[in-house]
């Protein structure tokens, strides 16, 4: 812990857009740094001492939910999670970007997401109807936890927002959408074949629409092995493709 | 914007697990629904549970033995025996139907290895075999309050998992989810409910919807603990609270609140009971273990609320470890290792990293007990249906279904949403069906007026009255400090006092920011006069309450009563009446007679009247206290003395 | 197996191979074209004898036909990830370095799982393109003139590469933008293997943090040969490994 405290000096990006009065514009605010402070901590001090009209999101505070990500000094990162002693003194918060705005730093992914989840279809395909009287299908505890481990996104968007790609064209998968297709793609209970997954994720904002930034990666609050899941994904979309040739 | 005024089928007010699970039982059967949701509802703090789902399944050597009716035992034992007990039942046996149902939408189960398996069993390391024809089924593990191994789980992300397979499926099936919209009050004409009022929080705008049914699946209140909880930031109780504004709708039990043993000082991050489940353990500031001594038998893995009250003794008795914030416990998971932290256990390796900057395979982990789950909720029968309005159901956290009674197990709640999901999803599409919607956009209009005058009453009062973050606070400490782990009655008059003022205090607080548009102030401010009653409700209930029940521990009143206190809570307090209201009604038909939980003290008051006089009146007095009629007759799903054969 | 693959899908696969097959073989010409143009630095001799046996045997003539195709088709194919809106090339930039800035603090370190904090990927993308757009012309120019160099007596006393002409040329302040042209063919061409390599996989072998380091190893090396040779092109040294050829015939 510290031993002086640090006033720390806040730039946060503002614009209302349900104020027609309201202008994109950055507002500065100043606090007393405290120990183990985080952003959370930081923004509802700053929302109930000096402006309580300050938009955000948190739900979980806890780095669960991916409610709270922000571009924290010009990178995506969960605001929840984020200790101010990680910062220098002055700390500049945007909005995530590629998302629609609601305000200041409140944006709306929900709705992308549940666009990616439907574009995708990360659901169970073709499953025979669920039969309440039998045992679970059996599965090996090495391949269930490896889908977990592609499981654990919580669709934060902090990869969308770092991406190059998907800042120009916001349909584009990106590390999210692609690591929800490999997902389902290694789960043995999904019956789509490779066909199927190839139109998903070859399609125009598949998986070549990455151009490689390898910025997705290096921000994931999970730490998920996006970039493994391209390699894997454009490997199989490959074989895919030459296996269809021999007909 | 949309329409002021919107129609569906089913109006399921929460996209956690248990209103996304109802949701697409009433879609599967061809009704219409709509899911109002704060957040999106992947980011329902369903999310947020780690450890996992009870269902007895017995794929492990731990596990053998166990059956629907051990469950049951040991869910009626945990509840103290203020639970339902039918209720308790078809939860017990309908839960491995809720597993298996979502290993079928998805979830990855964590999965059984056939063969030699290392586990930590109250601190000892042990190696077990498990047989290779369970090789691949589901898993379990060990948690509090269990006689066997029985909580499924995906890591230490169940609820992510589960959640988000739900959701998926809602998705699949198309049914409409408008997130960032928060149902404010419920329509109703006196005996019927016809919908909610709704506020969005993209645009401020108030909209009303009309249903057939209405289903509240909010989650729990925590957040009137303040920041001392668990919850998330969105668990305001803002759906009990609707309920309790209609004065005709009662809510069970609120004064059973659990505090979960070990939450992260100073967040209130938890570290979910996995950690002790899985082999970790307590200890106080001479890194001495004190849960063996206490509680020889269970150890770590006693129930919650016994856990908690032995840590806080430990606390008050200056073997706490002192920090800026208050006295903690520490949590010790090293032994465990850094392989099975960082796979079986991650989510807690991650959450020890980030809001401690530990390594928890190096260093100790800083814990209190911190209020954790809402047993209470909107009173329905077993179908779900709320009692006094018809049409109105409720499901999860946000209901008292009861089968938690006063302490709920580890585990046993994400079971509860799903099985509770299952049934009165069930039962919602059955009551839709042959069910006209009633045109009555009058009632409707009016509710919706009323709601938006009450937001422009905000805006429009000046001044410089309290803040209202202040108020918050003040309700935080009052309610964590007074009606807490140990309560007393002079305590707990203090509080009652402080509440009212608090709630003096809140008709007369001014907003700071008179925004155009969402105003997060104004989106709070119109929440905290519901927070405030229910922390109320929770106050008064605990005073009232003289006896001690589960997590309800009156130091004034240290033994569990059966003879005058076998009963359930219930409180009315309409939205213009000065106090509320409380009546008692019966806990429900007793199978298993009340005895001692197996951890905990075992001194009781026993019960006066014979099992049969009990039961026989049941019935009439809940009808009395305002049941519905349930599909099924009452008792009809109580496997009357089978808990016989299991205990042996 | 038989499926039947939706076109437009099967474009962008192709398109992804054109493109990254095409910067892969230009790549790896450009460590032949090392060791072929770092013949200098053994001496004219040794220039002229690699330019005339390649002449001779017909290897140069369709080399410069077939790497001038791939250089062209390469860009019209890599070029369409280039964001076309000034204002989207402007937004990836701003992206860029606010990421690269922000890496610099220690939120970025805390995570052990990447070791590029500093994040620098985003940036080597933006320099890559602008180092494709230098090369378009420069590269055109160049492979123009050794076109006619190689099919016309145009340049020199003979049909074909001869040393003297190429040291006239680069002496006589051709080596401005040949150092122009090299920094950028490095820089681009390493750049593009790293990135080809992450693309498809490669770090199922090695990590990411290796493959990091080969790659700058890699363009360092090249970076040097390359610039001694100009050097040495432009005639301000004497070609060092001379020695070599010394007894040989003439
Ligand atoms: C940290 C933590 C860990 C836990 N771990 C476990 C565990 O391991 N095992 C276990 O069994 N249980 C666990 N629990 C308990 C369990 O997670 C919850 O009880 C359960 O998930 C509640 O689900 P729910 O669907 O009832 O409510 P929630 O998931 O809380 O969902 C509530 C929904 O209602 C919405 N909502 C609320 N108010 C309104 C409104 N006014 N209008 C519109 N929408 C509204 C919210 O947006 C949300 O979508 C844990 C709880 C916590 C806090
Ligand atoms: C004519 C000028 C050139 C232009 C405009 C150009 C442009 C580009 C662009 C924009 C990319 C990124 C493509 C993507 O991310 O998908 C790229 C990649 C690449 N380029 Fe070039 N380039 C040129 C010349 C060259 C040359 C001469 C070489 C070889 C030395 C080369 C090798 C590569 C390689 C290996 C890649 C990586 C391919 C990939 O990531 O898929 N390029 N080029
Ligand atoms: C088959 C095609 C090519 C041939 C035959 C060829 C040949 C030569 C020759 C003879 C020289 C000596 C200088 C001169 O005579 O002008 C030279 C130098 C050079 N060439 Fe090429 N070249 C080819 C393709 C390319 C390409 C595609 C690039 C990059 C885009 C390139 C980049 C350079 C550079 C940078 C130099 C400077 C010398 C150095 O530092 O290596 N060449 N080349
Ligand atoms: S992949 Fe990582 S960064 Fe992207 S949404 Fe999921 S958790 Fe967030
Ligand atoms: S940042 Fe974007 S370009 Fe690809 S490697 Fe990641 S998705
Ligand atoms: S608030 Fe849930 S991730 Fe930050």
């Amino acid at each position: 812990m510290s031993e002086t405290t640090r006033q720390l000096r806040f730039e946060i990006f503002r614009y209302n857009p349900e104020d027609a009065d309201s202008e994109p514009h950055t507002d500065v605010f100043e606090l007393e740094e405290t120990p183990f402070m985080t952003l959370y901590i930081a923004l509802n001090q700053i929302r109930e001492k000096f402006d309580p009209g300050l938009q955000f999101d948190f739900a979980c505070r806890s780095a669960i939910c991916g409610s709270c990500a922000m571009m924290v000094n010009g990178r995506p990162a969960l605001a929840c999670r984020t200790l101010t002693s990680d910062l220098p003194d002055k700390i500049c918060l945007y909005p995530l970007p590629v998302f629609k705005l609601i305000g200041d730093l409140s944006v709306d992914t929900g709705t992308w997401f549940r666009a990616m989840v439907e574009r995708t279809e990360a659901w169970i395909h073709e499953r025979l109807p669920f039969d309440p009287d039998a045992t679970e299908e059996r599965m090996s505890d090495d391949i269930a936890a490896a889908i977990y481990e592609n499981d654990r996104c919580i669709e934060c968007g902090c990869c969308v927002a770092a991406c190059g790609a998907a800042n120009i064209d916001s349909a584009f998968l990106a590390g999210a959408g692609l690591n929800r297709i490999a997902r389902f793609q290694m789960d043995p209970r999904d019956q789509r074949t490779d066909a199927d997954w190839f139109e998903v994720l070859a399609s125009e904002q598949g998986v070549f629409a990455c151009i490689g930034m390898m910025a997705c990666e290096d921000v994931c609050p999970k730490e998920l092995p996006l970039l493994d899941v391209y390699g894997y994904l454009r490997r199989k979309s490959l074989a895919t493709a030459l296996s269809s040739r021999e007909k | 914007m949309t329409s002021k005024l919107v129609t569906t089928d089913v109006l399921v007010i929460g996209g956690g697990l248990a209103g996304e699970r109802c949701a697409i039982e009433a879609a599967t059967a061809g009704h219409e629904a709509l899911i109002l949701s704060l957040v999106p509802p992947r980011r329902s703090h369903s999310c947020a549970a780690q450890g996992g789902m009870q269902a007895s399944l017995a794929n492990c050597v731990k596990a053998e033995g166990d059956s629907p009716t051990v469950h049951f035992l040991d869910t009626v034992r945990g509840s103290d025996w203020g639970a339902d007990q039918e209720v308790a039942n078809i939860f017990a046996e309908e839960a491995p139907v809720a597993v298996r149902e979502l290993a079928h939408y998805g979830v990855p189960w964590s999965r059984v290895r056939g063969g030699k398996n290392h586990y930590f069993i109250k601190g000892e390391e042990v190696d077990i075999d498990e047989p290779l024809e369970n090789d691949g089924l589901i898993g379990q593990r060990d948690f509090g309050g269990t006689a066997k191994w029985r909580a499924c789980y995906a890591a230490a992300g169940t609820g992510h998992a589960a959640l988000y397979a739900v959701d998926s499926e809602v998705v699949r099936l198309g049914i409409e989810v408008r997130d960032r919209v928060e149902a404010v009050a419920l329509i109703h004409d006196g005996s019927r409910c016809l919908g909610a009022v709704a506020r969005c929080l993209r645009t401020g705008a108030h909209f009303a919807v009309m249903a057939k049914a209405t289903v509240i699946a909010t989650g729990g209140y925590g957040r009137i603990y303040g920041q001392y909880t668990t919850n998330a930031t969105i668990n305001e109780g803002t759906g009990a609270s609707i309920a309790l504004d209609t004065g005709i709708v009662p809510l069970g039990n609120m004064e059973a609140v659990q505090f979960h043993p070990t939450a992260l000082s100073p967040s209130g991050i938890l570290v979910t009971e996995g950690c002790r489940g899985d082999g970790g353990y307590l200890l106080d500031k001479n890194l001495e273990r004190f849960m063996v001594e206490r509680e020889p038998q269970k150890q770590e893995l006693a129930s919650r609320d016994v856990v908690s009250r032995h840590m806080a003794e430990v606390m008050r008795g200056g073997d706490g470890v002192e920090s800026p914030y208050g006295p903690h416990l520490w949590l010790d998971i090293r032994h465990l290792g850094e392989e099975h932290l960082r796979t079986k256990l991650l989510e807690v390796w991650d959450i020890c990293r980030d809001f401690v900057g530990r390594n928890p395979a190096e260093e100790l982990i800083p814990v209190r007990p911190t209020q954790h789950y809402s047993m209470g909720g909107v009173r329905v029968n077993k179908d779900g249906q709320a009692y006094g309005l018809g049409g109105l159901f409720a499901v999860g956290e946000a209901a008292c279904w009861d089968m938690h009674g006063f302490n709920r197990l580890g585990g046993n709640s994400l079971a509860e949403t799903l099985v509770s999901g299952r049934i009165v999803g069930r039962r919602v599409a059955e009551y839709v069906s042959g069910y006209e919607l009633r045109a009555d956009t009058g009632i409707a209009l009016d509710a919706l007026k009323a709601a938006e005058q009450r937001a422009a009453a905000w805006l429009a009062r000046s001044g410089n009255g309290p803040s209202v973050y202040e108020i918050r606070d003040a309700m935080g400490e009052t309610m964590m400090h007074k009606v807490g782990i140990f309560r007393t009655g002079e305590e707990l008059t203090e509080a009652v006092a402080e509440l009212g003022q608090l709630l003096d205090d809140c008709d007369n607080a001014v907003l700071r920011s008179k925004d155009p548009g969402l105003n997060p102030e104004l989106a709070f401010a119109m929440r905290l006069r519901g927070m405030l009653r229910l922390a109320m409700t929770v106050a008064k209930g605990a005073l009232a309450r003289t006896e001690s029940r589960g997590a309800h521990f009156r130091t004034d009143f240290p033994v569990r009563n059966d003879s005058d206190w076998l009963n359930r809570t219930l409180v009315r307090w309409g939205m213009d009446e000065g106090m509320p209201t409380f009546s008692y009604e019966s806990t429900g038909l007793i199978d298993l007679p009340p005895g001692h939980r197996g951890y905990g003290s075992d001194e009781r008051i026993e019960m006066t009247t014979t099992l049969d006089d009990y039961n026989k009146n049941v019935l009439a007095d809940q009808i009395r206290h305002g049941r519905l009629d349930s599909d099924e007759e009452m008792g009809s799903r109580l496997r009357r003395g089978a808990w016989k054969t299991a205990t042996g | 197996m038989t499926q039947t693959l939706v076109t437009s899908a099967k474009r962008q696969l192709a398109h992804e191979i054109i493109s990254g097959g095409t910067g892969l073989v230009l790549a790896l010409f450009m460590w032949g074209h090392v060791v072929l143009v770092g013949s200098i630095l053994t001496g004219e001799r040794g220039f002229n004898w690699m330019a005339t046996f390649l002449e001779d045997y017909y290897i140069a003539q369709p080399t410069v036909v077939a790497i001038f195709t791939l250089f062209l088709v390469h860009a019209v194919f890599a070029a369409r990830k280039i964001p076309a809106q000034l204002r989207e090339r402007k937004r990836i930039a701003d992206l860029a370095k606010g990421l690269k800035k922000s890496g610099r603090e220690k939120v970025a370190t805390r995570t052990a799982h990447s070791p590029f904090r500093p994040h620098l990927e985003s940036m080597l993308w933006i320099w890559q393109v602008r180092t494709g757009m230098i090369m378009l012309v420069l590269g055109s120019f160049h492979l123009i003139l050794l076109g006619m160099d190689v099919f016309t007596p145009l340049f020199g006393d003979i049909v074909g590469i001869e040393s003297s002409t190429s040291m006239a040329r680069v002496g006589a302040g051709l080596w401005l933008p040949y150092a122009i042209l090299l920094l950028c063919v490095e820089f681009h061409a390493s750049v593009g293997l790293y990135r080809l390599a992450i693309k498809w996989g490669a770090d199922l072998w090695m990590s990411r943090k290796t493959m990091h380091r080969i790659e700058q190893v890699i363009f360092w090396l090249i970076l040097v040969i390359g610039g001694l040779t100009l050097t040495v092109l432009a005639g301000w040294v004497e070609p060092p490994l001379a020695f070599l050829l010394d007894g040989a015939a003439p």
